[in-house]
């Protein structure tokens, strides 16, 4: 076989398919995604065709010409083997100028696929991308050029590439798994639960540690029998402490039972198989609303609010808010509504979805030499997928009982987080078992374990009661939610308090109402997940406000206007809330202005999607059309301190190094810390290289979750960068003064190693707005809904870079509008039906339509330069939007996610034929 | 993926040696490596049969004869086919992806196993998978499943979109075994599960798939594969119609018909085509006409749109077929 030119020699093992061979020969640029076909994060060229590598027998290509996306430049489709080896095929190239990637963990199979595919390439049905809601592939794919190249000093507000664009496009730059394996490197397999709930009895591991290639095998008896939670906040004591490693007693099917740790995973796995298991089946609890009734299994008896953080483990509840508040000479929300000129009431549901980052969780952990020679004590590394290297390392310090400069947690690139990996799932079992093992240890989930065993979304069932006057403005909103937060409480109360909080707080009502509560039950756990609860609430109440318009005969826009939150009012969600949020800038009357504007006027010429035909075939008699819009508001950085350290560096080859400790998982981070730092120092932003997430060379970084990579991270980086051209300047005055470039010239001469630093706490915060609209058309006769303009609109302040901030908005609707549609883990008695990805449906290229993006004109006093976050935000209004545009459509209103065909077309009463 | 042997034969009969039921021969694998993988299938034996000769597209006065290591991107992509018979064309474009396509052989495409998810998970029960064991999606999540051939042990919709139009043409499967050769018609080709859904056709344990045929007829080049599924792309069939008409001036004059995601094998539908026959081609005949078409349907808990979707699918592919001409 010839890899990328190469000739390997190595013998495929048996039953080995062709992507575990090529990243075994080191060719990495091949990424293992989904393992099944379903994903495209495999594709190499084999004989010049694009083929998923792992469904292809290693032996099957063993005379083969591969060709993967590090040799596409020079082997692939008019390719030049004389060219330089990290040359770019013309493909790559359209990728990086498009900017056509976030996370880019899918994009080395993209390009394969693209380059292999004779035109036109058609729909992509076999690359799936969660980051970029395809739009900005559909660009590369068509040669638009989205990036720009900034002047020195100028890099801030433009479109600048991506630092690494270059490296992901060819499949160069090095996710969790790519660097190569160390010498002795052990794998892991966990045992699974079979059972919802039940106790484990009794274990026997001795077969288990007899068998071939086993270093190690781990039971309940063998870990620390501590308390802890897998989410991870600044504050640990934000979640519950209710899980063990290992605990004796099971709340799900799939929670781990034994860990089994060998040279090889068939190893692992083989060992669990002999694992000798007694467990008594408990009672157990798959509903919300039975699990938090009289007589119920309780989940995690005995918990308490003060040692545990569990609300009232009796009732199985582990996070509550009840809170009613009305405006001096308001009676309260009965009497409101009883008064009100219109009134709605209802009941809204969302489901569990799944991040689908495509880069699975895993870690390596290994120990080495302490930081000074001959020391005793090893230092444990752990090189792991996480949005939050910092919080891993103190919990793993914990855990473990080690002491903090002992552990050293490094994130690279991550291939995608959308909030699910900030979790600490992997990481103890690497590190406790590298401790025991000496070994270098590596676990990798499969996707089928990304379903089972890995937080998922919570569903919550909303119940909402709002009332207006006659003339629109709101007279009391209350709302009554139910999150089912599955077998354990991470993120529970996050989630939940942060689910009602801006989506309550954005409108402006005398009396107001909140009845909110997290249970558990014995389904999969929820946890982090884009948007942190507001998608689900502002479902709901997005859909009431709709209604209550078309109650009153009102425009649904003018009833949002006139009912928002303005500078100046308050922030009321079931009280006032104190604290540092604030109005750093408004722009929610703008955005209302744009997406209204917009729907109103033709379609700019963005391509169509290329699975619909032009309207006018199709569109007549049972098609109806509708339009809807609907809002959310974000706070810009998650509440009670968010802390980062920045440090710039001048580099020794005259460039400069920023250090800081946030993680980049497609969110556009380096980069824009890069345009920031080169602004302030009047440099090209090529000359600016970003080092994050690493604990032993960065400063502390509460990290990459809460929207908070551009603001709080990028505030440290601008003041630290600020600070340095100080001293630069001051050290320069004298004999370089007058020289337009005389930073880059002293930097380059001899003033290496110079360095400022600034740090930043993230507070206070600021808001930011997103507005979304969509026409449809609902064909009633089959339930199909085809979206005809979908128009955003967004205040994020000043915008650092419009291309990855448009990325970042198409990607949050596509993410949106598959939890919107169809996609939906199917659990029955607490077992995950949807394990592929295949059957999980999330959308493809053709099922996302473009969209158009517009921005508010707003300058943020809080934010670096005038920004705010953005990153979650685009998420939250997309679900109500549509399901408001259906029910224009069609004048049946959608209240359950998503909103599949068949329920649609049950809905529409057209079940029976006509 | 356990270990197996592994053999790159290069003729039939070198390929046919010493198989026997724990031997599985490799095409394109889309299938067979992904449930190798899964531990849902674990051969001791692969023999990868890529290098057999048996390629090629031809078409003659008997009709469309295609080897069954043709890859269906091939097929898809070929004239004749897409003049010929448009909606086998429209079948396989409808199907997976373009790599998967580049991969998989149409002899595979015929043989695929089902997309039951209870099928895929060896920690529940099957009855297609371990005989006896149960059938978990009797009570399980069903909207996927068939309505049509079912029985008390087994539920599982056929997956391939191919197979729908090529049971409307009448093809014929060519298979050869150490014992000779032998062709049999497509439509019983697929067995029915009955009380052994662990059988899905009649090919014996040594025997391979070296071709098919499908006839010539003048109503093919008539033709129209729909599709109706949760979303645009890249998913297996809710429901689906393959309809092919045959016309004089505005009267039909033969018909062929069937559907599929509905049925545990391919599902003809020749009593619609007897009552489109002989009638004009009018929204009143094919309405007429589909009424009975899921007669005979059991739905479950998930999958009772099932017959009415169907009905609703066929009428949409016959007038979509009839205004295209």
């Amino acid at each position: 076989m010839r890899i990328d030119g190469t000739e390997a020699t190595a013998e495929p093992r048996p039953g080995q398919c062709l992507r575990t061979y090529l990243r075994e020969q080191g060719a990495t640029a091949v990424k293992k995604g989904c393992d099944a076909g379903d994903c495209g994060a495999c594709t190499v060229l084999l004989d010049g065709a694009p083929v998923q590598s792992c469904l292809v027998p290693a032996h099957r290509a063993a005379d083969a010409e591969v060709v993967t996306a590090a040799g596409l430049g020079r082997f692939g489709p008019g390719g030049d083997p004389d060219a330089d080896p990290e040359a770019l095929h013309p493909v790559q190239r359209a990728f990086v100028e498009a900017a056509a990637f976030q996370c880019g963990f899918c994009t080395a199979g993209l390009v394969c696929t693209v380059a292999g595919t004779p035109p036109p390439v058609g729909e992509l049905k076999g690359n799936l991308c969660r980051c970029t809601g395809y739009r900005s592939i559909r660009d590369a794919l068509a040669g638009r050029v989205n990036t720009e190249v900034a002047e020195p000093g100028q890099a801030f507000g433009r479109a600048v590439v991506a630092p690494a664009a270059a490296r992901v496009v060819s499949g160069r730059e090095a996710y969790t798994l790519d660097e190569p394996a160390p010498p002795g490197l052990l794998h892991v397999a966990v045992l699974g639960s079979p059972h919802p709930h039940a106790r484990i009895i009794r274990i026997d591991a001795t077969a288990a540690r007899r068998a071939p290639g086993v270093h190690l095998v781990l039971t309940h008896h063998d870990v620390p029998d501590t308390l802890y939670s897998t989410a991870r906040h600044e504050n640990r004591l934000d979640d519950p402490d209710d899980t063990r490693m290992l605990d004796p007693v099971l709340r799900f099917v799939g929670q781990r039972v034994a860990v089994a740790v060998a040279e090889t995973p068939r190893q692992a796995r083989a060992a669990l198989a002999l694992v000798d298991v007694e467990y008594e089946t408990l009672p157990a609890v798959f509903d919300p609303e039975a699990a938090r009734q009289p007589g119920a299994p309780l989940i995690h008896p005995g918990r308490t609010p003060d040692e545990h953080r569990v609300a009232d483990a009796s009732r199985n509840v582990v996070a509550q808010l009840h809170e009613e508040y009305a405006e001096p000479g308001h009676g309260g929300v009965d009497a409101a509504l009883a008064a009100s000129a219109a009134t709605v009431e209802g009941t809204w549901t969302t489901d569990r979805v799944n991040h689908v980052a495509l880069e699975t969780h895993g870690a390596r952990a290994w120990l080495s030499p302490g930081p000074s020679a001959g020391a005793e004590q090893p230092v444990l590394h752990v090189r792991t997928s996480t949005q939050v290297p910092f919080l891993v390392r103190d919990e793993l310090a914990r855990l473990l009982d080690l002491p903090e400069e002992r552990v050293r947690v490094v994130a690279g690139r991550v291939g995608g987080g959308f909030g699910g990996k900030q979790e600490l799932l992997v990481e103890d079992v690497v590190a406790l078992a590298a401790l025991r093992t000496g070994r270098p240890v590596q676990w990798e989930l499969s996707r089928e374990q990304q379903f089972t065993m890995v937080p998922c979304r919570h569903p919550m069932r909303i119940g909402v009661r709002a009332g207006a006057d006659a003339d629109g403005h709101l007279t009391a909103l209350a709302i009554d939610v139910l999150a089912d937060t599955g077998a354990y409480g991470n993120h529970a109360p996050g989630v939940l308090f942060h689910g009602v909080h801006e989506s309550m707080a954005v409108y402006r009502a005398p009396n107001k109402r909140v009845d909110a509560e997290s249970v558990y039950t014995n389904n999969v756990p929820s946890g982090a997940f884009r948007g942190y609860g507001l998608g689900q609430v502002q479902f709901a109440i997005e859909g009431a406000i709709d209604e209550l318009a078309a109650r009153l005969g009102i425009d649904p826009v003018e009833m949002r206007r006139r009912n928002v939150i303005r500078p100046g009012d308050p922030f009321v969600v079931g009280r006032p809330v104190d604290g540092d949020l604030e109005y750093g800038s408004y722009g929610l009357d703008q955005c209302l202005d744009l997406v209204e504007e917009a729907l109103a006027r033709e379609p700019s010429p963005v391509e169509p999607p290329p699975a619909v035909e032009p309207v006018e075939t199709w569109l007549h008699g049972e098609w109806s059309v509708g339009t809807g819009v609907a809002l959310a508001m974000i706070a810009t950085i998650p509440p009670r301190g968010h802390f980062t350290h920045a440090r710039v560096t001048v580099g020794a080859d005259g460039d400069f190094v920023v250090d800081v400790g946030t993680a980049e998982f497609g969110n556009g981070t380096t980069t824009v810390h890069a345009q920031i730092a080169a602004t302030e120092l009047g440099v090209p932003v090529d000359r600016v290289r970003v080092r994050s997430s690493d604990t032993a060379t960065a400063g502390y970084d509460t990290g990459a979750f809460g929207s908070a990579g551009s603001v709080v991270a990028g505030l440290a980086v601008q003041r630290a960068a600020q600070s340095l051209k100080t001293t630069l300047d001051s050290l320069s005055a004298g004999h370089l003064s007058g020289r337009t470039d005389a930073i880059a010239q002293i930097a380059s001469t001899q003033l290496a190693g110079v360095w400022a630093e600034a740090t930043h706490d993230g507070s206070p915060r600021s808001v930011a707005f997103n507005v979304h609209g969509f026409r449809v058309a609902v064909h009633r006769g089959t339930g199909e809904v085809r979206i005809l303009r979908s128009v955003h609109a967004a205040d994020a302040g000043v915008v650092i870079n419009p291309e990855q901030l448009r990325g970042q908005i198409d990607g949050g609707v596509g993410q949106a509008l598959g939890s919107a549609m169809t996609e939906r883990m199917v659990v029955r008695d607490g077992v995950v039906v949807t394990r592929t990805l295949r059957h999980y449906r999330m959308p493809q290229l053709s099922d996302v339509p473009v969209t158009e993006v517009l921005f508010a004109d707003t300058v943020d006093r809080l934010g670096p330069r005038g920004a705010k976050s953005m990153s979650e935000a685009p998420y939250n209004p997309v679900a109500p939007a549509l399901a408001n545009a259906i029910a224009d459509a069609t004048g049946v209103r959608p209240r359950d996610l998503p909103i599949q065909r068949d329920r649609l077309w049950e809905l529409l009463g057209a079940t029976s034929d006509r | 993926m356990r270990p197996y042997t592994f053999a790159q034969p290069r003729s039939v009969r070198e390929a046919l040696r010493g198989a026997g039921p724990d031997t599985a021969f490799l095409a394109g694998g889309t299938t067979l490596v992904d449930l190798m993988k899964l531990e849902v299938v674990t051969p001791e034996r692969v023999v990868d049969i890529n290098r057999l000769p048996l390629d090629g597209i031809t078409l003659d006065h008997k009709g469309l004869h295609i080897g069954a290591l043709e890859r269906m991107s091939d097929v898809a992509a070929d004239r004749r086919v897409r003049e010929n018979y448009p909606m086998v064309a429209q079948a396989l474009e409808l199907s997976a992806s373009a790599q998967l396509r580049n991969m998989a052989s149409i002899g595979g495409n015929l043989l695929q196993r089902t997309r039951c998810g209870y099928f895929r998970d060896v920690s529940t029960p099957c009855n297609k998978r371990e005989p006896g064991s149960g059938c978990s999606a009797l009570e399980g999540i069903n909207r996927g499943h068939a309505v049509l051939g079912t029985s008390d042990d087994c539920i599982a919709s056929h997956p391939s979109d191919l197979a729908v139009p090529l049971v409307a043409l009448s093809t014929v499967v060519h298979l050869a075994s150490a014992r000779g050769t032998r062709s049999v018609p497509l439509d019983t080709f697929y067995t029915l599960p009955g009380a052994t859904p662990e059988v899905e056709n009649v090919l014996r344990p040594n025997e391979l798939i070296t071709g098919i045929t499908v006839p010539r007829s003048p109503w093919a080049a008539h033709s129209l594969y729909v599709k109706v599924r949760d979303r645009q792309s890249y998913e297996f069939a809710l429901t689906s119609a393959a309809v092919a008409l045959g016309m004089r001036g505005r009267t039909i004059t033969s018909a062929r018909v069937a559907a599929g995601g509905v049925g545990t094998r391919p599902w003809r539908l020749t009593a619609v085509e007897r009552a489109l026959t002989g009638r004009p081609a009018t929204a009143a005949t094919f309405e007429a006409a589909v009424v009975r078409a899921a007669d005979g349907a059991q739905p479950r808990e998930h999958n009772a749109f099932k017959p009415a979707l169907l009905r609703r699918t066929l009428v949409r592919a016959l007038t979509e077929l009839q205004e295209s001409r």
